[in-house]
């Protein structure tokens, strides 16, 4: 217990003076996680309205497909991205393998399902007189999409922090398709099991402290927007 | 003509919930579309409004045969606005809500404002520009969406029962505002509801429809019954202590309905009571039109419409002891 608290004061101090290295892999897990985010939630919102919106054969099929991709392992879409980007792959000459745009791709597959899903979900729980009412006052179909799209906005930002919450913590693919190379796809996840496999605990409890802070802060984010929405 | 229809059919796997063999509206009109719950109303005013297609048939809109494709829809949407029974403000202000429909146009802001500004006047509701939606009670949530309705200008305004969860006073401002609607605007008008003497009150016409299909009369004392054969006749008994005989066959648990105005009442002078003879007591009397509407208490309450003459030859008014009777052709057996 003892080396928790001097690991966890280590990590304070470690945090409080700005530790270079600790910046950096901070930075680049923020930045591939922002992308990836950003990226799913430009195809997933307008994939889950699709989805809710329209009538066609097998959509039921799609939902429990997109589904059954939620529970997908890291390690599966490491492996399925990288059979594409590897050098001998057919987008092997783009040299994508153990950057950050890999990683960003491999999160992309991840979060897709969660965003599109989680959309889904939202404009289906919401009042279908929404889309009458603007229906009826002569609003287009893409008009329509926009007023549910705004009526359901707090149920899909809550699915793109839930997103974000997920690439922000997962490993596999950092691991998988960034390499790990320091102060260049090292991420906060990746550091810390490199860490642990050293024995080197301090940087790795810093970084756990810095995961749990930036959770800690989108959620605050989103409840107090929710809550602004709410009254 | 404003409407017309052709065997228009709606289903609900496989459920038809609407079966209208012909209808005619005419332009400029306010008509009232009356039917029990589950008769179809909602269904009606969905296709009307082109909110919803038809499982079959063909609806003209002012002499042009709807198609009912996404494109051909939306220029017909914005010459039909419908105002739904319960309905939903957007969260945003009043004003933003009550200038949706021109915003959609491309209508500018400033011009916006003030038809906003005009139609919450027309509704009293003026003082409501910058509150929030959310904030209304449901009377002044009803009269904001027909504001906001108005303020597309449309040719057709349907009424979704418009006055079935507000107050009376709110109900009163509604009937109010439709009547206005239609007088300084010239609107074609069409109200659904349950309530007969609205309906009354606000249409000219009215138009009846049960159990999905048009009628020609209210279906009024509907009641479902127990058919027992006693000394030769088909007599529907409802509850223990009513009989009636039925025109023709039918089985137990069917419902019949029983026409008013095919309802006999006279004074009660004593006698036996049975299948032709019922005896109660008026328990309410209303006006309508050159009728009265009775409600007598025979063990079940069964509603008459006697005409007001005969009333007052009579003399009866409410408490009387009366004798009721149910000719056999006033009862239609509805299955």
């Amino acid at each position: 217990m003892s080396f928790f608290v001097d690991s966890f004061f280590s990590a304070l101090s470690l945090m409080r003076s700005l530790d270079p290295e600790l910046m950096t892999v901070v930075g680049v897990s923020l930045k591939v996680s922002c992308l990836s985010t950003l990226a799913a939630s430009l195809v997933g919102v307008p994939l889950g309205l699709g989805i809710g919106f329209s009538e066609f054969p097998g959509k039921r099929g799609v939902i429990t497909l997109l589904n059954t991709l939620l529970a997908l392992p890291t390690v599966v879409i490491g492996l399925f991205v990288y059979s594409f980007i590897s050098r001998r792959a057919v987008f092997g000459s783009l040299d994508l393998l153990y950057t950050q745009n890999a990683i960003v791709i491999g999160q992309f597959f991840l979060i897709l399902p969660i965003v599109a899903t989680f959309t889904l979900s939202a404009i289906s729980r919401l009042d279908d007189r929404y889309r009458r009412t603007a229906m009826t006052l002569g609003a287009t179909r893409l008009q329509t999409g926009l007023v549910v799209l705004r009526e359901a906005r707090f149920a899909i930002m809550a699915a793109v922090v839930a997103a974000f919450g997920r690439v922000i913590s997962e490993i596999g693919i950092s691991m998988m398709l960034g390499g790990n190379a320091r102060g260049f796809t090292r991420t906060m996840t990746t550091a810390m099991a490199l860490e642990y496999d050293k024995g080197e605990f301090v940087l790795a409890v810093a970084l756990g402290l810095v995961l749990m802070s930036i959770s800690l802060l989108v959620n605050v984010a989103l409840n107090l927007i929710q809550g602004r929405g709410g009254k | 003509m404003l409407y017309q229809a052709r065997n228009l059919r709606r289903e609900y796997d496989g459920r038809v919930v609407l079966n209208i063999p012909e209808l005619h509206l005419e332009e400029g009109r306010v008509y009232g579309l009356l039917g029990p719950n589950g008769s179809g109303k909602s269904t009606l005013l969905s296709l009307l409004s082109f909110l919803e297609r038809p499982s079959g048939g063909n609806l003209w809109y002012r002499n042009r045969l709807v198609r009912f494709d996404e494109p051909s829809l939306l220029p017909l949407r914005r010459e039909v606005v419908l105002v739904d029974q319960h309905p939903i403000l957007f969260s945003s202000s009043v004003a933003a809500n009550v200038g949706f429909g021109l915003k959609m146009r491309g209508m500018g802001s400033r011009e916006r404002n003030r038809v906003v500004e005009e139609c919450l006047e027309l509704v009293g509701m003026r003082d409501f520009f910058k509150a929030r939606g959310y904030r209304l009670s449901g009377g002044e949530t009803q009269r904001v969406a027909i504001a906001r309705a108005l303020a597309c200008s449309p040719r057709v305004l349907l009424f979704d029962e418009p006055t079935a969860s507000v107050d009376v006073e709110s109900r009163i401002a509604i009937e109010a505002i439709i009547k206005r609607i239609h007088q300084e605007r010239g609107m074609s008008v069409i109200v659904c509801t349950h309530d007969r003497l609205q309906a009354a009150r606000l249409a000219r016409e009215i138009l009846f429809l049960f159990a999905g299909r048009p009628s020609e009369f209210a279906h009024e004392n509907i009641f479902s019954v127990q058919v027992r054969e006693e000394n030769g006749a088909n007599r529907a008994w409802i509850g223990d202590t009513v009989a009636v005989d039925l025109p023709g066959p039918a089985r137990s648990g069917d419902k019949i309905s029983i026409n008013p105005k095919s309802i006999a009442v006279e004074p009660d002078t004593g006698g036996e009571s049975g299948p032709a003879r019922l005896h109660g007591h008026i328990a309410q009397l209303s006006k309508e039109g050159d009728r009265v509407r009775l409600v007598v208490e025979v063990g079940v309450p069964l509603t008459a419409l006697l005409r007001k003459k005969q009333l007052l030859e009579q003399g009866l008014t409410v408490g009387d002891p009366v004798l009721v009777r149910c000719p056999e052709h006033g009862i239609e057996v509805l299955g």
